[in-house]
């Protein structure tokens, strides 16, 4: 008796032994889907911002940009890669809140912004890029209201097929384009569904 | 869907009337060749014509079917262009029978059979390169593209005509992607379906209140038309090419 | 008797038909607005993805293994399912030997043919749907009738009496609170759950890397907290290469919702690396056949190339007015029309052989595929399929007659002149089932039969010239 696989792939090689002329993998060159109204701006950053900022995406590029946000959000407790911590958890614990550099999942709910590292941009959709091997925690990146990514300015690329390229050997990769959202009910959109309902994307040009 | 590339253009020109306009719509037929001579053809209607084979090919019937269109292929036999003033008949010519005669002997015959039909209005205006037509009409006219033009240059090609006549206002309408609900034999064994399509198709053309809608079937405005007059709002409907005939100064 | 697909539309409820028709309508033109915005070709780009998917499913047997060894290499587990019974046995196996009680599923369309949550909920394993969406769906004990807006069909009213009834809060009708009461109640069955289960856009052979494309954050929180990540997806998914993504990614979001892009897309070939917090430990994905290399074998193989966006349903006048579950079955719509009598096997072919009849084959769903799917052809390879297997169709006349007719054209002009005579006549009282059919809602032109051919002839004497 013969296993599912067997089974299957006999079924699929039967199918299609019978086609008489197959279809070629078509030739295309790796830019033939790019958006390119989307890219009119002076530079990659400045697409980038323009369109994460179109999906309620949030560019900054300075310290008090991010310190005054998060007063305004009045938040007192977040998580922070401890590899960020120097850079961007120490300046807020300085300024009264609190910082954790392990992400204590039965307190799940007490982390009100999340600190990670984002592995790359891409300027075509305003995406933020996160990998496995550059975020600390999964969880850290996700269940906070707010989350920052901080991203250097060199991991920014143009478009959908460029960030492709980038895989390398990553098991997992998430393209996150703005805060999470749904429109299930009666079509109306409502931001901040199980992911963020703030997605920052910081430009780090220090280093 | 397809639609053949490099069809026979001449002054011998073949019309096929429909099976619709021979049982309802004589004037449309009559317009339509009207039309061809003044444009300057030379207009041969054979008398043995009867119907593409498009309605029991739609219920799934190819046998039969195809013997209709073999029937109309041989009624048609010779070089000249086939012209008719119907998308979905010519759809039936060039697609429809590519799918039925996929595996029959006689599949090449059928083949040049709808490499040389015309849908009247593709032909006027992409056939022999009329694109300015003589004449002034002073109308609010909304167009119902048939759905069997969809890939095809006819809807272009009824803009361009009717929109060069002097005093002609073309009017867009809500959602006029959407199917009427004629569908053939669709429109009476989905009668609440086809129905509710017809009158969402009529809200909206209504509301732009045009003088006439027109269109490049008559199928389409027989099913439309009816669910007018039968829901007491009724709408002047004519094909396409009536209107062209009555722009013009005199036929 | 009438038509299955036609009396469910006429007992629809009229707001549920002007949610449906308000909603799809409002997609179609944000649809042609986004592709026109962004591409200058959009239809090109249509025709590419098809033939990469055609490609791909013409050699699916090559490409099958290929994904199966891509995946064992990056550390996930491979399972193969011929059927329903297979793949939750499946399923059912993984989590037994995890000892999961609590999985949290991401929305699959593949889950839903197999009928997974009934099935884990009868042995013992509480599937909670995190979708919000899915979520009122399983709540309120219905089906989903869209394929990417699930509740499409459904009030706000609606939501919040089930809100209510499951005890998620007072009744409440505000969209925010309610996706917030969600957020809120199912973030803990994330924390403690033992496994996520999810579908899967496409699949890279490439790479093995399985692509999963969400706006609300519920797949990733399904593969973060909890230690096994089951993925079920139909064999036809299979994309050659990671390069490929990008066409079909630039095609997807915007037919489907016409967004650019959805919140979140997602790349995984394995599990978390072992020195991270979180993250599954064990991936395993499972290939579900369930029809699929049937329908390969067949003249409808092009329907396996559908990446299941939704703008068929959308665009679809008939699914306007019948709405999804018009269609009887996990799929509804033109996909529906053409997918459900064909994975319903050979022996259940009748079960839904009126589906593709409920169609007036306007083409517009052919026209927004994002993979170039000549829907309606399929439709008529149906029709044709039902009529030769002798199915009956309530309403359908048949065409025979009319076939002698068409061919002797001695008595078609006869029968055209002689059918003048039915003016005459009271066809609102002629027992002809489809003149009366038509009669009820419409009214009909006068016959005219012969007369433009009497005018030709009138002509030729005349003229001279006209045959």
């Amino acid at each position: 008796m013969s296993s599912d696989r067997e089974q299957i792939l006999t079924r699929v090689r039967d199918a299609v032994k019978t086609i008489e002329s197959r279809t070629p993998y078509p030739d295309y060159p790796d830019d033939v889907a790019v958006a390119m109204n989307r890219l009119s701006g002076p530079s990659l950053w400045d697409n980038f911002a323009k369109n994460f900022a179109a999906v309620n995406g949030r560019p900054m590029t300075a310290h008090d940009e991010l310190t005054t946000f998060l007063q305004e959000q009045e938040v007192d407790t977040g998580y922070c890669d401890p590899d960020l911590y120097e850079a961007f958890g120490k300046p807020l614990e300085a300024l009264g809140l609190a910082i954790h550099k392990t992400y204590d999942r039965s307190d799940y709910d007490r982390y009100q912004f999340g600190i990670t590292r984002a592995s790359g941009a891409i300027a075509e959709t305003g995406t933020v890029v996160l990998t496995d091997s550059e975020t600390s925690d999964r969880l850290g990146a996700l269940t906070p209201w707010i989350h920052i990514a901080v991203l250097k300015p060199s991991r920014l690329v143009r478009s959908i097929g460029d960030a492709i390229g980038t895989f390398g050997g990553e098991s997992n990769i998430i393209w996150a384009t703005g805060p999470s959202k749904t429109a299930d009910i009666e079509g109306i959109l409502i931001e901040g569904v199980h992911g963020p309902g703030e997605q920052i994307c910081f430009f780090d040009e220090s280093g | 869907m397809a639609v053949p590339t490099h069809r026979p253009v001449g002054k011998d020109v073949f019309f096929m009337m429909t099976c619709l306009c021979d049982a309802f719509y004589a004037d449309v037929a009559r317009a339509a060749v009207e039309i061809l001579e003044h444009a300057g053809c030379r207009v041969h209607v054979p008398e043995d014509q009867t119907c593409c084979g498009q309605p029991p090919f739609n219920g799934g019937d190819f046998k039969t079917s195809r013997e209709i269109a073999r029937h109309t292929a041989k009624v048609f036999a010779g070089d000249w262009p086939i012209i008719v003033p119907s998308g979905s008949c010519a759809a039936m010519h060039f697609h429809g029978n590519s799918l039925q005669f996929e595996d029959e002997s006689d599949r090449e015959e059928m083949t040049a059979l709808g490499n040389r039909t015309w849908e009247l209005f593709d032909f006027l205006v992409h056939g022999l390169g009329l694109t300015k037509w003589e004449g002034k009409l002073e109308k609010r006219v909304a167009i119902h593209h048939a759905c069997h033009t969809r890939g095809t240059k006819t809807g272009e090609a009824i803009k361009t005509l009717l929109g060069s006549v002097d005093g002609l206002e073309l009017l867009d309408f809500g959602q006029g992607e959407q199917c009427c609900g004629f569908g053939g034999t669709f429109s009476v064994t989905f009668p609440t379906i086809s129905a509710g399509m017809g009158t969402l198709k009529l809200d909206h053309v209504l509301a732009q209140q045009p003088d006439i809608l027109v269109s490049a079937d008559m199928s389409c405005l027989m099913h439309l038309s009816g669910l007018a007059e039968k829901q007491q709002r009724p709408i002047l409907h004519q094909h396409a090419v009536q209107l062209l005939r009555a722009a013009m100064p005199s036929v | 008797m009438s038509q299955p697909v036609d009396t469910f539309a006429k007992q629809l409820k009229p707001a549920t038909r002007e949610a449906v028709i308000k909603s799809a309508a409002l997609t179609t033109g944000q649809r042609v607005d986004i592709l026109s915005r962004d591409f200058e070709d959009p239809d090109a780009l249509r025709r590419l993805a098809g033939q990469i998917k055609q490609h791909t499913l013409e050699n699916l047997d090559q490409y099958l293994e290929q994904t199966e060894a891509s995946l064992t290499k990056a550390g996930a587990h491979v399972h193969f399912a011929s059927d329903v019974a297979s793949a939750r046995e499946i399923i059912l196996g993984i989590l037994q030997e995890h000892e999961v009680k609590t999985v949290v599923k991401s929305k699959s369309m593949a889950t839903e043919e197999i009928h997974l949550n009934p099935f884990l909920g009868q042995n013992g394993i509480e599937s909670i749907e995190t979708d919000l969406g899915e979520f009122i769906i399983q709540i309120d004990d219905d089906t989903p009738s869209h394929i990417v807006r699930p509740i499409i069909h459904k009030r706000r009213e609606e939501v919040a009496e089930s809100f209510e009834r499951e005890g998620l809060g007072d009744y409440n009708t505000d969209p925010e609170t309610i996706t917030r009461r969600a957020r809120v109640h199912l973030r803990s069955k994330y924390m403690n759950s033992g496994a996520g289960i999810t579908g899967a856009n496409f699949l890279s052979a490439e790479s093995g890397r399985m692509v999963l494309v969400t706006n609300e954050g519920n797949a990733r929180f399904s593969m973060a907290p909890n230690k096994v990540h089951i993925a079920v997806t139909g064999i036809e998914k299979i994309i050659p290469k990671d390069r490929d993504l990008s066409v079909f990614l630039n095609l997807l979001a915007r037919s489907a919702t016409a967004q650019q892009i959805t919140v979140y897309t997602q790349f995984i070939n394995g599990p978390r690396p072992a020195d991270k917090p979180s993250g599954p430990e064990h991936m395993h994905v499972v290939l579900l056949d369930n029809g699929r290399s049937d329908v390969l074998a067949s003249k409808c193989r092009e329907i396996l190339r559908c990446i299941r966006c939704g703008a068929c349903q959308n665009v679809c006048p008939v699914y306007r007015q019948a709405s999804g579950h018009g269609y009887r079955a996990v799929y509804g719509g033109p996909i529906g029309a053409v997918l459900s009598p064909l994975l319903a096997g050979k022996e259940s072919f009748g079960k839904f052989a009126d589906l593709p009849k409920a169609s007036s084959l306007c083409g517009a769903c052919r026209e927004v595929c994002p993979v170039d799917i000549p829907i309606p052809d399929l439709l008529l390879r149906h029709r044709e399929r039902a009529k030769s297997e002798g199915i009956p169709s309530p309403g359908s006349p048949p065409m025979e007659p009319f076939g002698s007719l068409a061919t002797s054209p001695a008595l078609w002009k006869t029968s055209m002149r002689a059918s003048k005579a039915l003016n005459h006549l009271p066809l609102g009282l002629m027992p002809i089932k489809p003149l009366q059919d038509w009669l009820a809602v419409r009214t009909l032109p006068k016959w005219q039969g012969g007369d433009f051919r009497a005018w030709l002839k009138k002509r030729g004497k005349e003229a001279g010239d006209v045959e």
